[in-house]
């Protein structure tokens, strides 16, 4: 099987897996609502303090979101005896990876389109205008968490004690990609011209293709027997 | 067979290094808290900084040996290159824990502050968060094979993500608050210039003893491990 085939056929199986149980996106979905919760009770905002703290809850929220989501992503493989599949199979490993992470990216990714609206419901955001800038964000970050979090999910999925190893692993590596993606969500939510923090959006696609290149190699040595 | 080259070439030159070891970090702690005088400007304070900078230095040391360690072993898939790995990951969190703790020392006085978004003491926990949740991973994991195979991994995209680390903070603290710290000194006195070379040198040799002990004892540990498993299954086949 050619190389595109095998990402498309591993994005479609899992896009058919989710939409046959909605585990992951439902789960993602209703805890990160639950820290939304917590954060508009724990903090009483006014205009000024909500645009000091805003990107800050945004990203705490979706990054432990995304811990929820990506730390299962091979999961389903390891319940059904697949991973032992995968490994035999055929065709190039990083196939196979680049497969999973364009899933986990485009699970992640919806869910932060399905959780934005509340964020301006709850906190009281005015952003129509700035949507585009904020979407092109949340699609730069979430390739990074992505690129990192599928090899470590990939890592952790079969040793004991998967839930606390990988935050462990994922959220020290991943300091650059929560900077520039609070940073530049500043920038984008205050209006601020582009050329104020258009810096940020450099390193965090600077970040996507260093680590998705590594991993892409690095995966070989996981899945290899 | 390697393997066993490789340790009898550690237990010969072990104890030379041990010895020169101690040699320089005498000379350097002597020179360094006797003969150098107080500096101008920070005073006694000073004086920490022969133990700070060179045990920053030697955690850097371990941690390349590491990342060298683990290339190597995707690389030949050699057992006793990845017990080195293992060794040199324990000694890197003993030496940036001192590197960070005495840091903190300094600063208390000189910068009137225990801890500071400073580029470097960012990268710093962040590579003892590395080699901590590498020590993790690695106990978690019971397989040998598996253990060494996914743990180097997990050090080379650590080794990829530090400087990136370095340079985010960077740019956000330039961006964020003005400088509060200059970097010390305009150039070093060469007062000051011996005792830190002495204890640099006297720190890497040191490294380098103890990475050489502490391989062997992980590598008989494994033998021992692997003909305790050789006995068992004969005592149940029989």
């Amino acid at each position: 099987m050619n190389f595109f085939k095998v990402i498309r056929w591993m994005v479609w199986k899992d896009l058919v897996s989710e939409i046959r149980n909605r585990e992951n996106i439902s789960s993602m979905f209703f805890f990160a609502f639950a820290v939304i919760l917590i954060f508009s009770f724990s903090f009483s905002m006014d205009a000024r303090s909500s645009r000091e703290l805003m990107p800050g809850i945004i990203w705490v929220a979706f990054g432990f979101t995304g811990i929820i989501g990506l730390g299962k992503s091979f999961l389903p493989e390891v319940q059904n005896d697949c991973m032992e599949y995968l490994q035999m199979a055929p065709v190039s490993k990083g196939a196979i990876y680049l497969g999973k992470f364009a899933g986990n990216v485009l699970f992640l990714l919806a869910v932060e389109i399905i959780l934005f609206p509340l964020f301006i419901l709850f906190f009281n955001l005015d952003v129509l205008d700035k949507l585009p800038m904020v979407l092109l964000i949340f699609l730069l970050a979430t390739i990074g968490l992505s690129a990192l979090g599928t090899l470590f999910s990939a890592l952790t999925v079969q040793i004991r004690a998967r839930e606390v190893m990988f935050p462990i692993l994922l959220l020290p590596l991943a300091v650059p990609v929560f900077i520039g993606a609070v940073e530049s969500t500043r920038g984008a939510l205050n209006g601020d011209p582009l050329a104020l923090y258009g810096h940020w959006l450099e390193l965090l696609a600077i970040f996507d293709m260093i680590f998705m290149i590594v991993a892409f190699w690095l995966f070989e040595f996981i899945l290899d027997e | 067979m390697i393997a066993s080259i490789f340790i009898a070439k550690l237990r010969k030159y072990q104890n030379g290094f041990a010895l020169l070891s101690l040699l320089f970090l005498s000379a350097g702690l002597y020179t360094g808290l006797v003969v150098s005088p107080p500096d101008y400007y920070q005073g006694e304070v000073v004086r920490i900084m022969y133990i700070h900078v060179p045990f920053a230095e030697a955690a850097m040391a371990a941690y390349t040996v590491l990342f060298a360690g683990s290339l190597w072993y995707l690389w030949k898939r050699e057992p006793v290159i990845d017990n080195m790995c293992h060794a040199a990951a324990g000694i890197g969190i003993l030496f940036t824990s001192v590197a960070l703790i005495t840091g903190s020392i300094w600063a208390k006085p000189t910068w009137n502050t225990w801890w500071t978004w400073d580029p470097r003491l960012v990268s710093f926990a962040i590579l003892l968060l590395i080699l901590i949740g590498y020590l993790m991973l690695r106990s978690f994991l019971d397989d040998p094979e598996k253990e060494a195979r996914y743990s180097a991994v997990l050090v080379i995209i650590g080794f990829v993500d530090l400087p990136i680390v370095h340079f985010s903070v960077e740019w956000w603290r330039t961006l964020h608050q003005p400088l509060s710290i200059s970097t010390r000194g305009v150039s070093i006195a060469s007062s000051m210039l011996y005792p830190l070379s002495f204890m640099s040198i006297g720190l890497y040799l040191l490294l380098a003893y103890l990475i050489m002990v502490r391989t062997q004892m992980l590598y008989l540990e494994h033998l021992l491990e692997a003909k305790q498993g050789r006995l068992l299954s004969e005592v149940h086949s029989s």
